[in-house]
């Protein structure tokens, strides 16, 4: 019996893992860099240096914001904290039409003057892939990332029951052994970071889950709006009076809220009914400032400065609920634990792509004719490749292009997402239309380059390249650009491997027949 | 095979969704917890049930009970959300 569970779940989790496990690859890949999105939009603006004081980024926000909304219905402002140097502000015009993105919203410098060179979606694109994907509506792409998530959690669960020695394999990684290589470098990759996974993968559930399973908010609630009212205190706006009365300086009413809170900072900053009287100002706690994701508010009236009931939500389960996205998210972090988490994540993609690699490692032994192999077969290997190499080198890219289109090219961010995408796509069909194990080879090579130019075309289109981080002590540069070699070494090193390994395969059979020859 | 992966995912997601509907009333109605943290400990609480209800579709022996098993435990949920919500209604 215990066999045969463990039979049933191997066979389980082959094919849930197979299935959807080009995407979690993906998923998992940009979401690790995520962890990383302030750092990597700060590397895709070189021209934006030191950092901003958030009280002074709030003022300034708010003399664009007047300038360009004053009759909006509601401003946002995201503050920079210490690993941002810039505001984002984004508005509701007071028409009510939704406007195109791109004109409402914008970057600021701590002055509040928006910053339009080299314009980028920078790290919180690769965020915003991780779980809304790009080209296809944001409502499918988030049901799809939901049922991939859920594949995971299952696939991780039957992993646990098919894994025997769950311990002893802890420490054992076999190099050069083939088939056993692939599968120690998934149980190593999968079991030191077990706990990550496992909490990774749930809490990802937690962050969408009134979209996966509405059912518990709809037992209690007619419509969803009452409890998002209760939860997020979110009023309908007051109508605009009409009288004109300007918003009182921010500054002492954010020292106000911070105090409120034991000195956490405000890390967002909304404004309804600007420049009217019935204007209101809510304070959001800085994400980074506590793990719980919902973070407290304070609001105020916008004409007097006038200190409003706030509303706070309250509970275990929603405490539970809201620690569950912080814990996901990891804006709370500080650099120690933020390395952790993007070690962790690496682990992590580490192992989904060396489980699709093995899925096809296994079966190539057991194929009738390994020189012709089934179309399945095939097809699985093909998408290994447009989706491990491809999604590298579309990211190696994505930050090439940063730094080659021309910096006033029109609608540059989009341009920079299109080329992630081409490149994608491009190393996809390259790998279609060439053998395997040569598409493998050069593909992996193709990836490593990509990652190894980047360092060196930094070097050569900014002032901020490795020779002068290095005399200026810019950290987050150096990091950027040892990431990037590091990355290119193991893709490189991986080519290298497929290489020999493919040459090694091709001497054999002769070999064989030597032998032959000699002992006849 | 065919069975089991229905009983695993649609049938499993049906009966998860009435799992969590009926312990999120039973908690606000029967337990007295707020409405939105029984909603919220209710929805938390399924991605435990799902996940492991998926394991067990492709874990038992006979699949035959275990559809007997979803089916009796779905008709008995079914009843008390029905029961709940005819007694007190919804925000």
């Amino acid at each position: 019996m215990k066999d045969s569970l463990r039979q049933s779940m191997a066979l389980f989790h082959t094919w849930s893992g197979l299935l959807l496990g080009w995407l979690l690859f993906a998923m998992f890949a940009t979401g690790t860099a995520a962890y990383f999105q302030d750092e990597i939009t700060r590397w895709m603006q070189p021209e934006v240096t030191g950092s901003a004081d958030p009280e002074a980024s709030a003022q300034g926000a708010v003399r664009y914001l007047n300038k360009v909304a004053p009759d909006a219905i509601s401003w946002y402002i995201t503050l920079p904290n210490g690993r941002s140097a810039t505001t984002q502000v984004y508005w509701q015009p007071g028409d009510g039409t939704r406007g195109k993105r791109g004109e409402t919203s914008a970057v600021l410098d701590q002055a509040g003057r928006a910053i339009t060179v080299r314009e980028t979606s920078g790290g919180f694109f690769l965020y915003r892939f991780h779980f809304d994907l790009h080209y296809m509506p944001v409502l499918w792409a988030r049901y799809l990332v939901g049922i991939a998530a859920m594949f995971m959690l299952t696939a991780i669960l039957s992993g646990i029951v098919t894994h025997k020695k769950i311990f002893a394999d802890f420490f054992m990684l076999r190099f050069g052994k083939g088939q056993r290589s692939w599968l120690d470098a998934h149980n190593v990759t999968a079991v030191i970071a077990l706990p990550f996974h496992l909490m990774i993968t749930f809490t990802g559930l937690v962050t969408l889950a009134s979209m996966y399973m509405p059912w518990g908010i709809a037992a209690n609630y007619a419509s969803p709006s009452v409890f998002q009212e209760q939860v997020f205190g979110r009023e309908p706006a007051a109508e605009r009076s009409g009288r004109a009365q300007p918003l009182v300086d921010l500054a002492p009413l954010m020292r106000a809220a911070s105090a409120g809170w034991g000195g956490k900072q405000v890390g967002y900053i909304s404004v309804t009914n600007p420049g009217d009287a019935t204007a209101r100002v809510l304070f959001t706690r800085s994400p980074g400032a506590a793990i719980a994701a919902r973070g407290e508010t304070a609001a105020f009236a916008g004409a007097t400065g006038k200190d409003l009931a706030a509303h706070t939500a309250s509970g275990a389960a929603l405490a539970t609920e809201s620690v569950m996205i912080g814990l996901h998210t990891g804006r709370f972090a500080q650099w120690g634990l933020r390395w952790l988490y993007f070690l962790s994540g690496i682990g992590g993609t580490v192992m989904v792509g060396s489980g699709l690699v093995l899925w096809t490692v296994k079966r190539r032994a057991r194929l009738p004719d390994p020189a012709r192999p089934h179309f399945g077969f095939r097809l699985v290997e093909r998408l290994n490749i447009a989706a491990i190499p491809g999604l590298a080198t579309g990211i190696a890219v994505y930050f090439l292009a940063n730094r080659l289109l021309p910096a006033d090219l029109a609608q540059r961010p989009d341009r920079e997402i299109d080329s992630l995408f081409l490149a994608w796509l491009a190393v996809g069909l390259w790998g279609m239309v060439r053998p395997a194990g040569r598409a493998w080879t050069e593909t992996l090579a193709l990836a490593g380059a990509c990652f190894a130019a980047v360092p060196v075309v930094n070097a050569l289109t900014t002032s901020r390249g490795f020779a002068a981080s290095i005399t200026n002590g810019d950290w987050l540069f150096i990091a950027f650009d040892l990431v990037m070699i590091a990355l290119a070494a193991c893709f490189l090193h991986a080519a290298g491997k497929v290489a020999q390994h493919r040459a090694k395969k091709a001497a054999a059979p002769l070999r064989r027949t030597s032998r032959k020859a000699v002992s006849q | 095979m065919a069975a089991r992966l229905l009983a695993a995912i649609p049938a499993n997601y049906l009966l998860t969704s009435l799992a969590t509907a009926t312990l999120a009333r039973l908690l606000w109605r029967g337990l007295g917890v707020d409405p939105a943290n029984a909603s919220v400990a209710a929805m938390l609480a399924s991605f435990v049930m799902f996940s492991v209800l998926a394991l067990v579709a492709f874990g038992v022996r006979s699949a035959l009970k275990l559809w007997l098993w979803m089916i009796g435990s779905g008709a008995v949920l079914g009843a008390g959300l029905w029961l709940s919500l005819t007694s007190g209604g919804r925000l």
